[in-house]
């Protein structure tokens, strides 16, 4: 599929000059940012300003109005490009897990492997109960999500996205409803997928995890990209009113 | 003056119903007995066709309804507030009169599951479009970002949650429709209620006909009632792992 490709199409997630409206609020103002492959983007920004719904609309849960947004060489929106199939390449964290309750921790991580992917069962619940351990949860395998702590069910949700085999990872926010005693074990196990060179976008004020894998730290305020560098430069060196006021707040806590 | 005269009638019908109890036949009820035999069990038959197909009808008008457009949506919720608006009774007479003019002829007892299943069917469409709305949005947004088609979503996560809430309303709408299949005694079903009518007018003895079959809808109502109490226990059960 060639002539789906993006021209200058090197990144793995591009937004050319994205736009999206709620109503009359414009949530995404004009976005253009590319992230290559193996990139690790940190998202940050004030509450209600975009940055779920940026990366929500990298796998079509949000649908964008105009502009352009090229996904591993297929354009969104594009009749020739199969969403369900993209969307098999795209793992997704959410803030709340969502973990599927009536499934144990082990059937969470093979539903999609087995149903979507067409793995043969027995490959893919060998896989999965691999993807556990490396989460470490292999004690948990047959646990179902309300016997699990809010971090041990991130975990899951992470394999559960690992189970895919996906090529883009993108977090929501993934340890913002977490006890502050259960962030690092989900931290721990987002950066080891960091370094295995993962392509990420991660919606996260955790600074700690941003200046130990992200390439890149984007800073949204009312929709619109304000400011985006290395994490070094942004956390040391902010160089706008807003970021600066923003990272105060984030520091005092 | 208004005193004298109710306690006058207290008097008098605990009167009556003394002589009625003295005069309650148990014996009449004893040989009538394979008659509301029968009678119990062609309700219970009718009732468990009636809410198969009550579950048929509710399973396509939830799906109609829970359609983004409107093009089944609306015909769904013309018909679930058609019947919901207007008396069961009306409803089994329009089908039993209307059928023949339109040169449709069946069976009293087909004209009568029809009926129960029809408007039943409106409750049960409800019923399941709660119980699939109830699902929180997160567990569609986990299925669609995994790839999965409607279908699939439908099938793996939404249906098997959304199974565990409706089976208690599910049941309390049996009930229902237990005692509603009374009516088809109206059409010359004979079922339970029919048995009773058959005592009273052969016999001119009202009391130990509906007497006795409300004892049988009691004895069906239990049943459910201890099957809902199960399936609330293993639901509980299951319920522990959300
Ligand atoms: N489905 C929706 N309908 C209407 N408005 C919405 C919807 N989803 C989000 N919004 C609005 O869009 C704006 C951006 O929302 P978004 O969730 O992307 O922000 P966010 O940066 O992720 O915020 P937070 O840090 O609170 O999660 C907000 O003003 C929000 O109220
Ligand atoms: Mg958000």
């Amino acid at each position: 599929m060639t002539s789906n490709r993006s021209k200058n199409g090197a990144g793995m997630i591009e937004f050319r000059g994205v736009n999206k409206w709620f109503g009359a609020l414009n949530v995404l103002k004009d976005i253009t940012l590319s992230v290559e492959p193996r990139e690790v983007v940190v998202v940050c920004g004030p509450s209600g300003s975009g940055k779920s719904t940026l990366i929500r609309c990298i796998n079509g849960l949000e649908t964008i109005r105009d502009g352009d947004l090229v996904v591993d060489g297929q354009r969104l929106g594009d009749p020739a490009t199969n969403m369900t199939r993209l969307r098999t390449e795209i793992g997704f964290v959410f803030q709340s897990f969502n973990l599927y309750p009536h499934k144990t921790a082990l059937e969470n991580v093979t539903l999609a492997p087995i149903h979507v992917r067409k793995i043969p069962r027995a490959e893919a619940e060998k896989a999965g109960r691999e993807l556990l351990a490396k989460v470490g949860l292999a004690d948990k395998v047959n646990a179902y999500p309300a016997q699990l702590s809010g971090g041990q069910q991130q975990r899951v949700a992470i394999a559960r996205c690992l189970g895919m085999r996906p090529k883009i990872m993108l977090f929501d926010e993934p340890t913002s409803a977490l006890d502050p005693e259960m962030i690092s074990e989900v931290l721990d196990v987002m950066v080891a997928v960091a370094e295995e060179g993962m392509t990420m976008m991660v919606v996260t004020h955790e600074m700690g995890f941003a200046r130990k894998v992200a390439q890149r730290v984007v800073f949204m305020d009312a929709g619109a990209i304000v400011e985006s560098g290395t994490p070094e430069e942004f956390f040391s060196h902010p160089k706008t009113d807003r970021s600066r006021a923003f990272l105060s707040k984030i520091l005092r806590h | 003056m208004a005193i004298p005269d109710t306690s006058h009638y207290c008097l008098l019908t605990t009167a009556y119903s003394l002589t009625m109890l003295e005069n309650f036949s148990f014996r009449t009820i004893v040989e009538y007995l394979p008659l509301f035999g029968q009678g119990l069990v062609t309700t219970v038959w009718l009732s468990l066709l009636s809410f198969a197909g009550a579950l048929a009808v509710g399973i396509v008008l939830a799906a109609m309804n829970l359609q983004r457009g409107w093009l089944f949506r609306v015909p769904a919720k013309a018909y679930i507030d058609a019947v919901r608006a207007t008396p069961l009774l009306a409803q089994l007479y329009f089908l039993y009169f209307g059928l023949p003019r339109l040169g449709i002829i069946l069976p009293e007892l087909v004209v009568g599951i029809l009926a129960l299943s029809l408007n039943s069917g409106a409750y049960v469409a409800e019923i399941i479009r709660a119980g699939i709305l109830s699902i929180p949005r997160g567990q569609v947004e986990a299925g669609v970002a995994s790839g999965m088609t409607y279908v699939q979503r439908m099938r793996l996560v939404i249906l098997p949650q959304a199974f565990k809430v409706t089976i208690p309303p599910l049941l309390g709408q049996a009930i229902v429709l237990v005692k509603d299949s009374a009516l088809l005694s109206l059409i010359a079903v004979a079922e339970l209620t029919r048995a009773g009518q058959l005592l009273a007018s052969d016999r001119f003895m009202p009391a130990e006909g509906f007497v006795t079959i409300a004892a049988f809808y009691l004895l069906l109502y239990y049943g459910l009632k201890g099957l809902a109490a199960l399936s609330g226990r293993w639901l509980g059960l299951a319920g522990a792992r959300t």
